[in-house]
């Protein structure tokens, strides 16, 4: 069946790199170490000198971070003085559903973690929704959703 | 309504929030887990919740009140959170029905620097005395309970109860005055008839209920070496029973005679945990080691409860750590026992979406985690998660999660061992033999050499004698298990040969 990881039977790895191909896979051949070398996936650490890069899907490259103890991302609202560190509206933030003050990111010693901000269509921490004002732990490799909008964010 | 549970959390609202965003949390909430809808009982049980949140958040009077009560800073703390890990963020949509797997960390808050120092125990140690107990493994298990003594304080309490066909309390639940005096008491222990573990249970457990309450980790620790007769169930329904009076139980299986498929269920029905001691010589070791994890408890009772979309399947669950134990899905919420300070505790479930879903976000499910805290005697603590996925004609390529890679790669090594078993309780030599031999194979390519000639070896003696030895069964059951709880950085452990020497 489409999504399992491993054969029960035989203890094969039936994952790849995902692909657009959603035909049922069988069995391929035994990846467990090339995927485990690739996978970045949780692995990096964060450090309080860490840079932080975040990429907006349907975007070319991704974006680096100031180096900031708190980073609110939203959007730019002049009419009622939002003024967010980092603006979204460039990444289609007002279809997506970011609000003007939606979620912040903040720096730790070792720890960066991610806090909604009482946003109306909420943030979510890899497909986790986020109650609003409890910070979450990020790790490496995560995925965010403020509204509709997808990234990915990263540690250097 | 208890304090440490969060009205507006469960309704999934900031504090502020106004009257209609409260509503139309609790409809979009009913839309998904009102019993009309949804048959999964986890699905009840937090509809429950939601409901009883509800009808305060949306009374103007009953919220003020609420309000008013809950400003104090301790109800705005975490003492843990979850934290979720699916296997895939972008589902292809598909003509045919596809797994996920989600992973479930439930992550200890680190505490505040004042507060340090073990929980209380409420301990009551079940021994087997049985015949088959005699010489070394009754000595080992003596000096175990004497260095058990040792490391308690006076604010602990504990009971010993000693069984074979009948029990006798040999230490009644007291607080830790005497030392010398209760060492004596066991001391005079002799191995003597046959094992009855209800016998036991049922009087270790009134020993512990005496003292029983919400500010100790109550719980009940069976060591034993043979096969009940007959009370099996009586057994089981006494754990549920302990279940609900807050008492934990962990059973260890001594030697290779003991049924261990009767203990994994035994202690599931707690949320506490079976172990295989393979030699006397690791008794002191393994019930140390034990009691030294149940004093490190930052919470207690701690039950999952999973409430998928009414379309979602639960197909398996499995407790990855601390220890690792299968769980069962029938029942909700499932109990896990303890959470310790420190120590992140995962789960991984297995998903069934069905097909021909509709482009964009969906909710798969939600889950509730309940405990008591044991430092500010703070029953009923809630972490909430609730999980979407996207489902998208073209996912983006995405690397699999490397947590789930590694937690479900060693699950997959015990999920074969199971195979085997069944295979050969079916009768099915040949495929048994196979199966065996397919996991040497895996066990040799992942490093652990020890593992991986018990299997050759059983498998060969499966091809011979139809039959797995008792000692190789628990070798491969157990020390697949172990792979498990271990962490994938430390150099892989290799229970098969640990033996004599630990």
């Amino acid at each position: 069946m489409e999504g399992v990881f491993f054969c029960e039977d035989c203890g094969e790895v039936l994952v790849g790199v995902a692909s657009d191909n959603a035909m049922t896979t069988g069995p391929l051949r035994s990846v467990t170490a090339d995927l485990i070398s690739k996978s970045t996936w949780g692995t990096a650490h964060f450090g309080r000198e860490a840079t932080i890069l975040i990429h907006f899907r349907d975007t070319p490259d991704p974006i680096v971070l100031a180096q900031m103890d708190e980073m609110v991302f939203g959007r730019l609202d002049p009419a009622t003085n939002s003024n967010p560190d980092l603006d979204l509206t460039p990444f289609g933030a007002q279809e997506k559903g970011v609000s003007r003050s939606h979620a912040a990111l903040r720096r730790g010693d070792d720890t960066l973690t991610l806090v909604d901000l009482g946003s109306v269509n909420g943030t979510h921490l890899n497909g986790q929704r986020l109650l609003p004002n409890q910070p979450r732990v990020v790790r490496d490799g995560d995925e965010i959703r403020l509204g509709k909008l997808v990234c990915h964010i990263y540690f250097k | 309504m208890n304090a440490a549970q969060d009205l507006y959390a469960i309704l999934g609202v900031p504090p502020g929030a106004p009257i209609d965003d409260i509503r139309s949390a609790y409809r979009s909430a009913a839309r998904r887990l009102h019993p009309d809808v949804n048959s999964h009982p986890g699905a009840a049980t937090q509809f429950r919740d939601i409901a009883a949140a509800y009808d305060v958040l949306s009374d103007p009077i009953a919220r003020d009140k609420y309000d008013l009560k809950r400003k104090s800073p301790s109800s705005e703390r975490a003492y843990f959170t979850l934290r979720v890990t699916p296997s895939k963020r972008v589902l292809p949509i598909l003509a045919e029905p596809q797994v996920i797997y989600v992973l479930v960390e439930l992550v200890p808050e680190r505490p505040r620097t004042a507060e340090k120092g073990d929980s209380n125990l409420n301990l009551t140690l079940v021994i087997d005395h049985s015949t088959s107990m005699n010489g070394l493994r009754l000595e080992r298990t003596r000096a175990a309970a004497f260095q058990i003594i040792d490391q308690l304080t006076e604010r602990d309490i504990l009971s010993v109860v000693a069984f074979s066909d009948r029990a006798e309390v040999l230490v009644p639940a007291n607080y830790i005055t005497d030392k010398s005096a209760i060492k004596a008491n066991i001391a005079i222990m002799q191995a003597s008839g046959a094992t009855e573990i209800f016998q036991g249970l049922d009087e270790g457990f009134k020993e512990n209920r005496k003292h029983a309450a919400k500010r100790y980790v109550n719980h009940i620790i069976l060591l034993t070496d043979g096969r009940t007769y007959g009370d099996e169930q009586a057994c089981l329904d006494l754990a549920a029973r302990a279940a609900v009076a807050g008492v934990g139980i962990s059973a260890m299986g001594l030697g290779d005679e003991w049924n261990d498929a009767f203990l994994d269920q035994l202690a599931s029905r707690t949320g506490g945990t079976s172990e295989y001691v393979s030699s006397p010589g690791a008794v002191v070791r393994f019930l140390n080691d034990r009691v030294r994890a149940l004093g490190r408890s930052l919470a207690e009772r701690v039950m999952v409860s999973l409430a998928p979309d009414p379309d979602i399947k639960i197909e398996s669950a499995f407790r990855l750590s601390p220890s690792a134990q299968p769980v069962s899905i029938n029942a909700d919420p499932i109990p896990i026992g303890q959470l310790q300070t420190g120590r992140i505790a995962s789960m991984i479930f297995q998903l069934q979406v069905p097909p021909s879903q509709k482009p964009g976000f969906r909710n798969l499910l939600r889950i509730d985690v309940t405990g008591d805290i044991m430092r500010e005697q703070m029953p009923g603590y809630k972490a909430i998660a609730d999980i979407s996925l996207e489902l998208s004609t073209h996912p983006p390529a995405e690397e699999p999660p490397l947590a789930i890679l590694d937690g479900l790669g060693k699950l997959t090594l015990y999920r074969m061992q199971e195979k085997a078993e069944e295979a050969l309780a079916r009768g099915d030599v040949h495929e048994a033999t196979r199966r065996l031999e397919t996991l040497a194979t895996r066990l040799l390519s992942a490093g652990h050499d020890g593992l991986a000639s018990a299997a050759i070896a059983e498998a060969r003696r499966v091809a011979s004698t139809n039959m797995l030895s008792d000692e190789g069964h628990k070798a491969l059951k157990y020390g697949t298990r172990l792979l498990i709880a271990a962490p994938s950085d430390s150099p892989p452990i290799d229970p098969a040969v640990s033996g004599e020497s630990a």
